[in-house]
């Protein structure tokens, strides 16, 4: 079924929280801040996330350097050479069982921004590390209205532990802002288009919706109070409950304050989307539109994006696959099965081409926004018939790190991915001496 | 000798802390007296750090019975070189482990006794062998179990899931629209998604909270905002009417359960009139009579619209064409979740008479068409003029008789809205008594703390609260009404935590010794019991009986869980605890591939879960027996279902009781959601459905597979091997064997079912073959045979659904210290005739929901 709605009247959603200024406006308005000529633009920070791993064959690039041949899977990128690094090599041991027996979607989902060996449990104590974009988001969080974004494409309604014994939340969260707090990422456009453009009923005057802001601050304040005094009364566990909603107060008093300050406010460049779109590609079209929105307008500079959630059993009819894309991975060398999932892939990479054509078509300063973003494309495993949590396909996009693009670059085996995720740190300001299991720095990556 | 002698020791340590800790070597538990448990304990009967029995025996025979035995059958896999699964029983010494690898021994003997242990293809022990060694271990287990002192856990606070947020705003406020379905999901573990642990709160979630305390506040005192009219088009994906060439005597008359029909579920914001508008398409023959349109919302028959296509413009006049013609409903919606439906009735009827359907037209039916070649033409053209001619009748011919279906659903509104607010509502705010107007000083400050007493769900101070009121009082001030001053103050209640999570207090000790545990306040249990059997916060007559102190005396806690039971609220129970039980919450986003179930549309999936949720609350709100869950030959069925399921006499939408006696159906397992729900897209699975099966009602689930097992050839099931034959080699690997023995065949036994449910003789060109063997040596074929089987262990299933009740009702997963509340639950079950009553209600005296464990004694795992 597909549902698409027409709105009667669309004036009433062109009104965001305080005045409304069109967004071209916001960088035509640039040049009356910024000094004229070095005005440097915010650098963005994305990660995409393929579940299931990819056919690797088909995914990885014949020959390495400058010279090299895009094989299928990566092909609609072509276009986008010179904007990209391929890298191979790279590994998340931590994704890899340890002595923890099956599981290896939970692993390889929540050990991939983080470096760290996910606690093997279906309900309690759930234990993992900080992600990497959540160490940004604290560092360089606070410049703009939310410190980051966790979009997903795979509804995460789901039973029971997800994957042999582990609990859902790892498979479904990329980002975890504590060790025991993953950040569910949000699967429905339309709630993320009401966290873009606010919530409170934009027919009402300013003054009406300021004092209600006003309002929700003081009621913010209150419970804050009341909480930290109730918080001391109880036991540890309890206590560490109330922590989790102690700090998430705080944060959206900040973001409230900034609400507050912040008028320039935002304009839709999109309709208000009214549901998930039931085709996939309209889907994940929609998701990274939001996505490219909340970038180019700076309300946040970090993203998280599952296209699929780890294990998912989502069916490509569209494509011709009608069997769920995680039991199809575990083909055992079935040539058809092979294919269907390296056409998974391949179309994950084209609606992933479509976003990356948009950013660069997208000005942002003195430059398109693609030139002020660095984008991580990959999956926390390679060939997910064997679950291998090595040699993972990893492609870095966008210029905002101040890389020489347009080469395929090959580690030696098992150097950790949370090398790369430090030196990407370390291009957008984040000053960060380990993350997970990292070494250190990634090497061979030439500045420009 | 050492070895003996340090697990005699150890033993000794053991008895005197009678401390349930895991004892390591090395690491003896302090030893202090263990007081007493509280004597207002419901459970103080139950016995309290018995003295092992006598440790030397227990020294003597472990090394003489049990250790010979496991280093001659299960050291060859399990031990110092070999570790299968992860298990070394090699390295459990000595009789210490009994205690510290509690958990695993218990496995061993389940291992045994249901002889999946050792597997078929190794030398078997004797079988008084076998039956000493289990019985020997069984009863050790057994007593060191009971030589546990008894221990409540300690349930983390709970965050309210999307649920319980959902029904608690409804019955707090009379505002029923579900605001936390906005709300991220809610991670589950051990298979609830209201576990205390898991249910974490993210900053985007609160900001969720945030923003719907506010308009839920402001919806309740003021009504709902003016929502301008949008229009949402629901199309129908490719949906073909299949042609019946001939009449076929039987047919559902209402049309919808008619592939041409037209199912949404629409999320209706606001009550007020909508227009439904359905877009037909399709062809019917000439001559036939009008056809009339009906719309249907939540299975009732709302308005019905004729319409004449005959009358109307058409590009042909040859044919009946439905192409881009509406057909506009006018409705009044409440809000909610609406299942909404447009069928077309009588579909065979109205036909020209050469169609032999009923009440045929009586229009007259056009001549046949004769060529007339037009004059002047040449031969060619003539002969090219009467092909043409020739290929329109023949695709005249091909009319469907009933081509007419509704394409796409146009859903606008709302217009001439409901205002203002409700009267519940305001009932429920202004507690001094006047909803409007002559308000005194004091009224603020007593709407706020009636408010928050029902809010928190527990009696509140007036300290507490006076930043509430001040905070009312000030709102009131600026914004110059009660109403307004309140929006803010009622908003501050329904974020703040002591509404947001269910917070257990502490007891602060008095006397002397330290409680390891204590009962919970008259209010928490009055508040554990609402939201175990209603998702929802506690009522009135709860709430009384907590504040007169009374809800502890057996006969006024039986007779409050028979009401709640009989409550329409109690359905939360079924929807909530049976969905995520029985896995049919899983129904709403399963696939079915189209090519080979093309009946698997939105109604039947509806249908589906429908049936299960009524049976479940059929067995609640009746007060059936548990067993029914497995055996009950009835089942409650609309005639979409009854068509799936080949059970004649069901006409019409509504779902009503029918008997199965003379159906291969009863219980559960045999409805198609949950058939649905543990088979694959394109195929049923042995496999997943007898791992559904250990999983949900015997729990018993079979480890994880290993990584890298050959799978099935997919092609191939149904065409050039059948999946028995493909399964049966798969077993022949030993690694998989151990566990698939256990588990294929219990699948086996259901595959009369196919993917979705409907019975079924074959699969491809395979005959179905429905026996099955278990590893204990019983056969059966057939899901009748099956049911037998899962009947004749009863005790299984009672223990799994305790169990999971269990978990559900505590918010936590069980530990050791629970498997005694289980086991003791299940032996008092005869006692109740085994009615869910009796369970539920042992489920809510039991220690673990009556008690918690005291906060300085933890010994948490």
């Amino acid at each position: 079924m597909i549902i698409t709605r027409m709105h009667l009247p669309r004036r009433s959603f062109l009104k965001g929280m305080g005045a409304v200024i069109a967004l071209p406006m916001l960088d035509a308005m640039t040049p009356a801040f910024a000094a004229p000529r070095l005005q440097a633009r915010p650098v963005r920070l994305g990660f995409t996330y393929v579940p299931n791993g990819i056919t690797m064959p088909e995914w990885s690039p014949k020959g390495t350097g400058a010279g090299f041949e895009f094989a299928r899977v990566m092909k609609p990128l072509e276009p986008f050479r010179q904007d990209m690094l391929v890298m191979s090599g790279l590994a998340q041991r931590n994704g890899q069982a340890l002595g923890d027996g099956p599981g290896d979607h939970a692993r390889a989902a929540a050990s991939y921004l983080t470096g760290v060996h996910p606690r093997k449990t279906a309900g309690a104590d759930i234990q993992n590390g900080i992600s990497v974009d959540q160490v940004a988001a604290q560092q360089i969080g606070s410049a703009t209205r939310f410190p980051s974004l966790e979009l997903g494409c795979d509804d995460s309604r789901t039973i029971g532990n997800c994957d042999s014994g582990y609990s859902c939340a790892y498979t479904n969260s990329l980002a975890w802002r504590g060790p025991a707090t993953p950040m569910p990422p949000e699967t429905n456009p339309r709630l993320v288009f009401e966290r873009l453009f606010g919530d409170i009923d934009t027919s009402l005057s300013p003054e009406v919706r300021a004092r209600r802001l006003m309002y929700r601050r003081s009621i913010l304040d209150l419970v804050n109070e009341r909480t930290s005094k109730l918080a001391s009364t109880l036991g540890p566990t309890d206590r560490r409950k109330l922590d989790e909603y102690l700090t998430s107060i705080r944060e959206i008093e900040q973001r409230i304050e900034k609400a507050e300050k912040d008028m320039t406010g935002l304009t839709p460049t999109i309709d208000k989307p009214t549901g998930v779109p039931v085709v996939y590609a309209d889907y994940v079209n929609l998701m990274f539109d939001l996505q490219l929105i909340a970038f180019q307008a700076d309300q946040t500079r970090i993203v998280t994006m599952m296209m699929g959630r780890e294990g998912s059993m989502r069916t490509y009819p569209e494509l011709g696959v009608p069997d769920p894309h995680h039991p199809l991975t575990h083909h055992r060398g079935n040539p058809e099965w092979i294919e269907r999932v390296t056409k998974i892939n391949t179309l994950h990479m084209e609606l992933f081409a479509g976003f990356i054509k948009k950013m660069k078509e997208t000005p942002d300063g003195d430059g398109s926004l693609l030139d002020h973003t660095i984008i991580v494309y990959g999956s926390g495993l390679s060939d997910g018939n064997r679950h291998t949590h090595e040699d993972l396909p990893i492609a870095v996009i966008g210029h905002g790190g101040g890389f020489r693009m347009g080469s395929h670059i090959v580690y030696p085996k098992g150097t950790p991915l949370t090398n790369l995720f430090l030196t990407v740190l370390d291009r957008v300001g984040v000053q960060q001496e380990t993350i997970g299991d990292s070494t250190g720095r990634i090497e061979h990556l030439t500045d420009l | 000798m050492r070895a003996v002698l340090i697990a005699f020791i150890l033993f000794l340590a053991l008895a005197i802390a009678g401390s349930a800790q895991r004892a390591q070597q090395g690491a003896i538990p302090p030893v202090a007296p263990l007081p007493a448990a509280p004597r207002s304990t419901p459970d103080a009967k139950e016995p309290v750090a018995k003295e092992p029995a006598a440790p030397m025996e227990t020294v003597e025979g472990y090394d003489n019975i049990v250790r010979p035995f496991v280093i001659d059958n299960c050291v060859p896999c399990h031990g110092y070189k070999k570790q299968k699964n992860g298990l070394n029983l090699e390295s459990f010494e000595n009789a210490a482990s009994l205690t510290d690898d509690h958990d695993r021994w218990s496995e061993v003997v389940k291992k045994l006794r249901s002889r999946e242990m050792p597997p078929e293809e190794e030398p078997q022990p004797p079988e008084h062998q076998r039956q000493a060694v289990a019985g020997w271990l069984a009863k050790e287990l057994d007593r060191i179990d009971k030589s546990t002192p008894p221990d409540p856990g300690r349930v983390t606070a709970r965050r309210l899931n999307r649920t319980e947020y959902n029904n608690t705003v409804r019955d707090l406020l009379g505002v029923d629209i579900r605001p936390a379905d906005d709300f991220p999901q809610d991670d589950a573990g051990y298979g609830f998604d209201n576990i205390a642990d898991v249910l974490s709160l993210s900053p985007v979630l609160m900001e969720k909270y945030v923003s719907a305390a506010d308009k839920i506040t402001r919806r309740a005192l003021f009504g709902p905002p003016a929502m301008k009219p949008t229009l949402t088009r629901l199309r129908s994906d490719g949906r073909r009417v299949r042609d019946a060439k001939t009449f076929p005597g039987q047919y559902d008359v209402t049309g919808l359960s008619l592939p041409n029909a037209f199912h949404t579920m629409f999320r209706v914001p606001i009550d007020g009139e909508y227009v439904v508008r359905a877009a037909l398409a399709g062809l019917r023959p000439v001559a036939s009579e009008a056809i009339a349109v009906t719309l249907w919302v939540d299975d009732q028959l709302v308005q019905t619209i004729p319409f004449d296509s005959e009358r109307s413009a058409t590009f042909n006049d040859d044919r009946q064409d439905f192409g881009g013609q509406m057909v506009e409903f006018k409705a009044q919606l409440t809000s909610g979740d609406r299942h909404i439906a447009v069928a077309i009735p009588r579909i065979f009827e109205g036909l020209p008479p050469r169609f032999n359907g009923p009440n045929p037209s009586t229009r007259p039916t056009p001549p046949p068409r004769e060529f007339k070649p037009p004059p002047n033409a040449t031969p060619e053209r003539i002969a090219q003029l009467r092909k043409t001619f020739e290929d329109t009748q023949a695709e005249l011919a091909k009319i469907p008789m009933n081509g007419v279906r509704i394409n796409t659903l146009d859903i606008g509104g709302p217009y001439s809205q409901a205002t203002g607010p409700t009267r519940a509502s305001l009932q429920k705010i202004y507690t001094c008594g006047h909803p409007t107007g002559a308000h005194t000083p004091m009224c603020a400050r007593r709407i706020v703390t009636d408010f928050a007493r029902r809010a928190f769900r527990r009696s509140v101070t007036s300290q507490e609260l006076t930043p509430y009121i001040k905070l009312t009082e000030a709102a009131e001030k600026e914004e110059g009404s009660l109403a307004e001053g309140l929006a803010v103050g009622l908003q501050a209640i329904l974020v703040s935590p002591d509404f947001l999570f269910r917070i257990e207090r502490d007891r602060t000790n008095t006397g002397k010794t330290v409680a390891a545990h204590y009962p919970i306040s008259q209010h928490e249990l009055a508040t554990r019991l609402a939201y175990f059997l209603w998702a929802s916060m506690p009522d009135a007559s709860l709430r009384r009986a907590a504040d007169m102190g009374t809800l502890r005396n057996p006969a006024v806690l039986a007779a409050q869980v028979r009401r709640m039971l009989r409550d329409p609220k109690s359905s939360a129970l079924a929807e909530n605890f049976g969905g995520q039980w029985l896995q049919f919450r899983a129904l709403e986003s399963v696939t079915r591939d189209r090519e080979r179930y093309p009946d698997f549309e939105d109604y039947l999936r509806f249908s589906m879960r429908r049936e299960t949720e009524l049976f479940i609350e059929d067995v609640i709100q009746h007060d059936r027996k548990v067993l029914d869950f497995i055996d009950g030959k009835y089942t409650f069925i609309n005639e979409r279902l009854a068509r799936h399921y080949g059970i004649a006499g069901v006409t019409g939408p509504e779902f009503r009781r029918v008997d199965l006696n003379d159906t291969p159906r009863a219980g559960v397992l045999t409805q198609a959601s949950v058939l649905t729900v543990s088979s694959y897209a394109t195929r049923t699975s042995p496999v997943l459905r007898g791992r559904w099966v250990l999983d949900n009602l015997l729990d018993a689930p079979p480890p994880e597979p290993p990584a890298d097992v050959p799978n099935l050839k997919e092609e191939e099931i149904g065409t050039s091997a059948s999946m028995r034959e493909q399964l049966e080699l798969h077993r022949k690997d030993p690694t998989c064997a151990s566990c698939h023995r256990r588990m294929d065949p219990l699948g086996f036994g259901l595959e009369n079912f196919d993917a979705t449910g409907a019975w079924r003789t074959m699969d491809g060109k395979f005959p179905i073959d429905a026996t099955g063997t278990l590893p204990d040596g019983r056969k059966f074929d057939g899901p009748e045979e099956l049911r037998l089987i899962l009947r004749a262990d009863h005790q299984a299933f009672e223990h799994c659904l305790t169990a999971k009740l269990l978990t559900y009702a505590l918010g936590r997963g069980l530990e050791r210290y629970d498997k005694r509340t289980v086991s003791g639950i299940v032996s008092r079950l005869p006692e109740h005739e085994y009615r869910f009553s009796g369970l539920i209600l042992e489920i809510v005296k039991s220690l673990p929901f009556q008690s918690r464990r005291a906060a300085s004694t933890a010994s948490t795992p």
